[in-house]
């Protein structure tokens, strides 16, 4: 059973710090949660919330249909009754978050020590948090189902704490980035751990100046990240080009929301793939991965920092606000591989150079240097064998396949779950792209899923394999996919 | 002392009696008192730049306008490095300018020269913002509007901690890179380069003076604002004076030196 619960309303009245409570909660409690927040580009007031879904099985993604709504103010029982289920439940008030907290501690017969640890864990306040979760939790009569009480080793975290780990665990040595939602909260994540793991996080004066700082400190052997949205990336191209030419590691973490230019701003889309594959002048090797989880976030991260490192390219990690913002339950061991630095000193050149680093015109020089970067596209297509470039979900000898990449993955696996003949294939690697998987959709149904209104990623498909996908599920409001509508959205195309 | 040897094969393709050669040779007397193998240059693009080629020196050569934060990422990569920048005006003044003004705010250690020849000489000559009024090449046939700005007000105004200018003779660029070597922080050293072809040398080096030998007490910021005044870039008159020396000193925290902590 999924239980879906709206957390609703204006921002600063705390549906975050409540959602989170109730998530780890049920996380360490056992059960697997699945958070996403839909939040307005303001600081206080407006209308905020936040859906949880749990269950006792796998899920990773929200339903449209709500058991319990959280109304912290009029307007979410307004804006959202309409979404209640017939059987659900509202809970509203004049109240704090916290005595909502402890209504739905015992609702959902989660035991008031749990409740108190999490309150703990806040610091903050804790008397006065107590004394209303308490008020809550007694005053709530009803309880609505029984969640499951083992201690797992799940754990919960979103799309950017699992690229910070990546990066972390790759040995970054300079973090450098620019604000931009949704990669800003990766500069928070990392900031908190800059002393402790040895390596800095630097603000500057804007993307272009982060970027090629990021070249200047890669040229000295540090490990470097950046991190921006599209409208940042766009003025990251340039350096992006540089890396290219001067054969620099560079790993730029490319977080989507709607475009074109400040498109909206706190919102999801996968607008950008083109971007990713296209962006800057000139020809040069590249690696852009997509990133469906935070456990894929962490890996990919780390097998950017690898290639990079590796092969001296640029390396994209592609993520969406759906994905850095959205807590998932991590239930594998999470892969990641040593990364040995290997830029020294020298000289580095963004015109074509001789053997001594100095610019040139000599047409022999010119092309050998361009030889050299090609070969690299080849060496690198031969190494990415060694890595999952895409993933098979579901029945294996399905007729009909379900393809997208990124944070589409979460709702495609949950509107499945239950479809007889239907796999899911995932893809990771955008580039270098995984051709072979042109055996799995031969003579296939194929159906794309994908957040973006014009399906860059057939686009891509037909470039590389010569398959011309003809259905296609988009979305382009701003909003992910719900595990029940594109359940029948696919059962619609599958008819 | 390091005996690299500073030459690189490739041979010059500035204009013959470019003043740019007096920088390079500057540069490179600097650079016998120095252990080369921790210096690194980072250039921009544009005449001035091409110095890059010249010197067999670590480095990037980076794109136009980007030099200064390039530097700032060799001092964060590795702080105990050299690290010397060199842009034209266009490089430093037009393309590059928001970085310039925030070089001047994090006072990261680094020396930057820019070759001033109040033009874009390698694009052929166009207009920069150290134009003066009146200026015209086939791009602007009717005449600069506008007045050139004064990027020594500039850095003052933006708190920078060193800010100097030379003219482009070999001596003096020493001479100021020594100064510039024992002030920890970002210096910023104005070379005025004219150039032969596109702007015409019409007297500046006649003009000039030194500030240090007229007695200028380097830490009076408000006597460093009214020297950078005398010269306003709007091309030489009778009474033209251009005031040389290092304007303003003072240090302050360093970038590279407070991360981590
Ligand atoms: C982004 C970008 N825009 C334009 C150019 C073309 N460009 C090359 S050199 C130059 C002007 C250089 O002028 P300046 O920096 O004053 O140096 P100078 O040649 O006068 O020494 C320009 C505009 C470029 N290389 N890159």
């Amino acid at each position: 059973m999924r239980w879906n619960v709206l957390f609703g309303g204006p921002a600063g009245t705390g549906p975050n710090v409540l959602t989170n409570i109730l998530g780890q909660a049920l996380v360490e409690h056992g059960n697997h949660v699945f958070y996403s927040r839909d939040y307005q580009s303001l600081i206080r007031g407006g209308h905020n919330f936040n859906v949880l879904t749990f269950s006792n099985e796998p899920v990773w993604s929200n339903d449209s249909e709500y058991d319990v709504i959280v109304a912290l103010d009029d307007n979410t029982e307004k804006l959202h009754r309409k979404n209640l289920k017939k059987s659900g439940i509202i809970l509203k008030g004049e109240h704090t978050n916290m005595y909502f907290a402890g209504r739905l501690f015992k609702l959902f017969c989660l035991d008031f020590k749990l409740l108190e640890a999490q309150l703990k864990k806040l610091e903050k306040r804790f008397d006065e948090n107590l004394r209303e979760a308490k008020k809550g939790y007694d005053e709530e009569k009803k309880s609505v189902c029984q969640v499951k009480g083992q201690k797992p080793d799940h754990y919960f975290i979103n799309g950017n704490q699992g690229i910070s780990r990546g990066a972390i665990k790759s040995g970054i040595g300079v973090y450098y980035a620019y604000p931009m939602t949704p990669a800003t909260p990766i500069l928070n994540e990392l900031a908190a751990e800059q002393v402790k793991n040895n390596f800095s996080v630097i603000e500057l004066e804007n993307e272009i100046a982060v970027v090629m700082a990021g070249i200047g400190s890669s040229a000295t052997g540090k490990k470097v990240m950046i991190g921006t949205s599209g409208g940042g990336y766009d003025l990251m191209t340039e350096g992006i080009s540089m890396a290219g030419i001067t054969e620099l590691p560079i790993v730029a973490y490319l977080s989507q929301r709607p475009g074109p230019a400040t498109g909206v701003a706190t919102y999801t889309a996968q607008g950008d793939l083109r971007l990713a594959l296209n962006s800057s002048h000139g020809e040069f090797p590249r690696i852009v991965l997509a990133a469906g989880d935070p456990k894929e976030a962490e890996e990919l991260t780390n097998q950017c920092f690898y290639f990079s490192q590796k092969f001296k390219v640029p390396a994209i990690i592609l993520g969406d606000k759906h994905l850095a913002e959205s807590f998932y339950t991590i239930h594998e061991k999470v892969e990641v591989i040593p990364v040995p630095s290997t830029v020294r000193l020298g000289r580095f050149n963004s015109y074509e150079k001789d053997s001594q680093g100095c610019a040139t015109e000599n047409p022999e020089i010119i092309k050998k240097n361009i030889e050299a970067r090609l070969k690299k596209t080849k060496e690198i297509e031969k190494e990415s064998k060694k890595f999952q470039k895409y993933k098979v979900y579901g029945d294996k000898n399905a007729k009909k396949v379900i393809i997208g990449w990124g944070s589409t993955k979460g709702a495609v696996l949950d509107a499945i779950k239950e479809m007889k003949n239907v796999k899911f294939l995932q893809i990771l690697y955008m580039e270098p792209f995984p051709i072979e998987i042109k055996k799995e959709l031969d003579k296939k149904k194929v159906i794309l899923v994908e957040n973006n209104s014009t399906a860059q990623l057939a686009g891509l498909i037909a470039e590389k394999t010569g398959i011309f996908v003809e259905n296609k599920i988009l979305r382009y409001d701003g909003r992910p996919f719900l595990a029940d509508e594109l359940k029948k959205e696919i059962e619609k195309e599958l008819k | 002392m390091s005996p690299q040897n500073l030459n690189t094969n490739c041979p010059p393709t500035w204009c013959p009696g470019c003043w740019n050669f007096q920088i390079l040779a500057g540069f490179k007397k600097f650079l016998e008192t120095q252990d080369a193998k921790n210096c690194a240059m980072v250039t921009g693009i544009g005449c001035a730049a091409k110095i890059f080629d010249y010197v067999n020196l670590n480095g990037l050569n980076s794109l136009h306008g980007r030099v200064l934060p390039v530097c700032l990422g060799l001092k964060v990569g590795n702080p105990k490095l050299n690290v010397f920048g060199f842009s034209g005006d266009g490089d430093a003044y037009a393309e590059g300018m928001e970085h310039l003004i925030h070089a001047a705010r994090y006072n990261s250690n680094i020396k930057y020269l820019v070759h001033n020849n109040q033009v874009f000489a390698l694009t052929v000559g166009q207009p920069t913002p150290t134009t003066e009024t009146g200026f015209s090449d086939k791009t602007t046939p009717l005449g600069v509007k506008l007045p050139p700005i004064n990027p020594l007000k500039i850095m003052l105004a933006a708190g920078c901690g060193f800010v100097a200018r030379v003219f482009a003779d070999v001596k003096q660029v020493d001479a100021v890179l020594k100064e510039a070597m024992s002030h920890k922080g970002f210096c910023f050293i104005e070379v005025i380069q004219p150039c032969l072809i596109f702007h015409p040398d019409t007297g500046y080096k006649e003009k000039t003076y030194n500030i240090q030998e007229s007695g200028h007490d380097k830490t009076n910021f408000t006597e460093a604002m009214r020297l950078a005044e005398q010269f306003d870039y709007s091309g030489i008159k009778s009474d033209t004076r251009i005031p040389l020396g290092i304007f303003y000193q003072k240090e302050k925290p360093v970038f590279e030196e407070q991360l981590k902590r």
